[in-house]
């Protein structure tokens, strides 16, 4: 099975799953023929990209999603939407470029409101505007 | 003079010609061959200023009288001169450079979130469309389509756009994606958003940026209406469309007038795209070398 997929079904799974779960409760939920040490190279994966949370339990490890799903979907669109004011890096191309300013804030209450620890935003690069001084990459 | 003349193009492609390109309603009809048009007076810009400012300290060793051609003006004429065309290149290349990086790290952060949150059922249920790109689907009930180039690239859309839409719209917005996608066009605007995050003040590169977006969205528009008809794009620019928004309203008032110019106006857009490049070159720069490689004691 593609890398991708696993990581998705990982991910189905923690964000299904009430609180966080250990390789061994992952690997059990996958319902698949999987190596245990391949669920936690899958999980080692998504805490590197930041979107799963390792913490420490006793011995073992205990893994969670670091955001909800609407959250993560709603910092997706708002990465899409631009929503970075004048940043337009050209990194994606929307159908319609500005969807109006109630979605937009409807998705920016979606990024707040949801119950789950902070959401680990999409890195947002501000602009050089007038005086066009860059910061430098990812500051 | 060709530096002063050269001086004048470039003030004119930088200032003038944008606000009244910018302006005109023509180019809508025929936006492949406009595109090329602001590519050509971008282009054709920074050419000028660069070629003016090495032009200068030249020209000004003929105006000066034999005994000061090695005094300190000179001197410093080709400072200043060699410094004014070194910024212009390297910001441009610099905000070119860094821009590329930031873009490029953005998409493949993007597309690994768009991954993990594909809805992989709704996704396969799409296969019927035809799609030549990956697929995903987001949770989400605001109806909204994009894609994120690259190497890798995807198609995004959401469950409201797939509810919004009929099957012949959303056929005609993932043709409208592909074209995006198989022209590259993420790079045209890129150029555009480095010109003007490079020369954000005196230049008119807002209004470049930002007509060039529009035609970019008008060409993968036209993508839409020959993969399927101008009723499908129409329908699902109407679909998306949020109050207000100029640049969709500008979009769907095209569509739905059967908006599409002929060859004529094409092929001369394309022939002033080329003129703009070419006869600064010819007309200006040749003469110039002429006389400057033989006064330098070059080609003698």
């Amino acid at each position: 099975m593609a890398l991708g997929e696993l990581e998705r079904a990982v991910m189905a799974q923690l964000w299904a799953a009430p609180g966080p779960l250990t390789v061994r409760e992952v690997h059990d939920r996958l319902e698949r023929e999987l190596a245990y040490t391949t669920v936690m190279t899958v999980l080692g994966r998504l805490a590197k990209k930041g979107v799963v949370r390792q913490e420490r339990d006793g011995k073992a490890y205990r893994y969670a999603a670091a955001s909800t799903r609407e959250q993560l979907a709603a910092s997706l669109m708002l990465d899409a939407l631009g929503d970075v004011g004048e940043d337009r890096t050209a990194a994606l191309v929307a159908f319609v470029d500005r969807v109006g300013p109630e979605e937009a804030a409807a998705l920016r209450a979606a990024l707040r409101d949801a119950p789950a620890p902070a959401a680990r935003p999409l890195p947002e690069v501000p602009e050089p505007r007038v005086d066009g001084e860059d910061t430098g990459p990812g500051s | 003079m060709a530096s002063v003349w050269l001086a004048v193009l470039a003030l004119l492609l930088a200032g003038p010609v944008p606000s009244v390109l910018a302006r005109a309603r023509w180019p809508q009809r025929v936006p492949r061959a406009a595109i090329v048009l602001w590519q050509a007076i971008a282009l054709a810009a920074v050419l000028a200023a660069v070629g003016s400012a090495l032009a200068a300290p030249e020209e000004l060793l003929r105006a000066l009288g034999p005994e000061d051609r090695r005094g300190t003006p000179m001197v410093v004429a080709v400072v200043v001169a060699a410094t004014v065309a070194g910024l212009i290149v390297l910001r441009l290349l610099g905000v070119l450079a860094l821009l590329a990086v930031r873009t490029r790290r953005r998409r493949a952060r993007h597309r690994d979130m768009v991954d993990l949150l594909d809805r992989a059922e709704r996704s396969a249920a799409l296969g019927g469309f035809g799609a030549r790109t990956v697929l995903r689907v987001l949770d989400g009930a605001v109806p909204f389509a994009y894609c994120v180039p690259g190497r890798a690239p995807r198609v995004v859309v959401t469950d409201g756009a797939l509810d919004t839409l009929d099957d012949d719209e959303l056929r005609a917005v993932l043709a409208h994606e592909q074209a995006h996608l198989d022209a590259r066009h993420d790079l045209v605007r890129e150029g555009f958003v480095a010109l003007h995050q490079a020369f954000p003040v005196l230049v008119r590169s807002r209004q470049a940026r930002d007509a060039v977006g529009l035609l970019l969205e008008m060409l993968a528009d036209d993508a839409g209406r020959a993969r399927c008809s101008d009723a499908a794009m129409a329908g699902a620019l109407e679909a998306f469309v949020a109050a207000g928004d100029a640049e969709v309203a500008a979009r769907l008032e095209r569509v739905r007038a059967h908006r599409c110019g002929g060859p004529a106006l094409a092929t001369g857009t394309y022939l002033v795209a080329a003129a703009v490049v070419v006869v600064p070159t010819v007309a200006v720069v040749i003469p110039w070398l002429s006389q400057a490689l033989p006064a330098a004691g070059f080609l003698r």
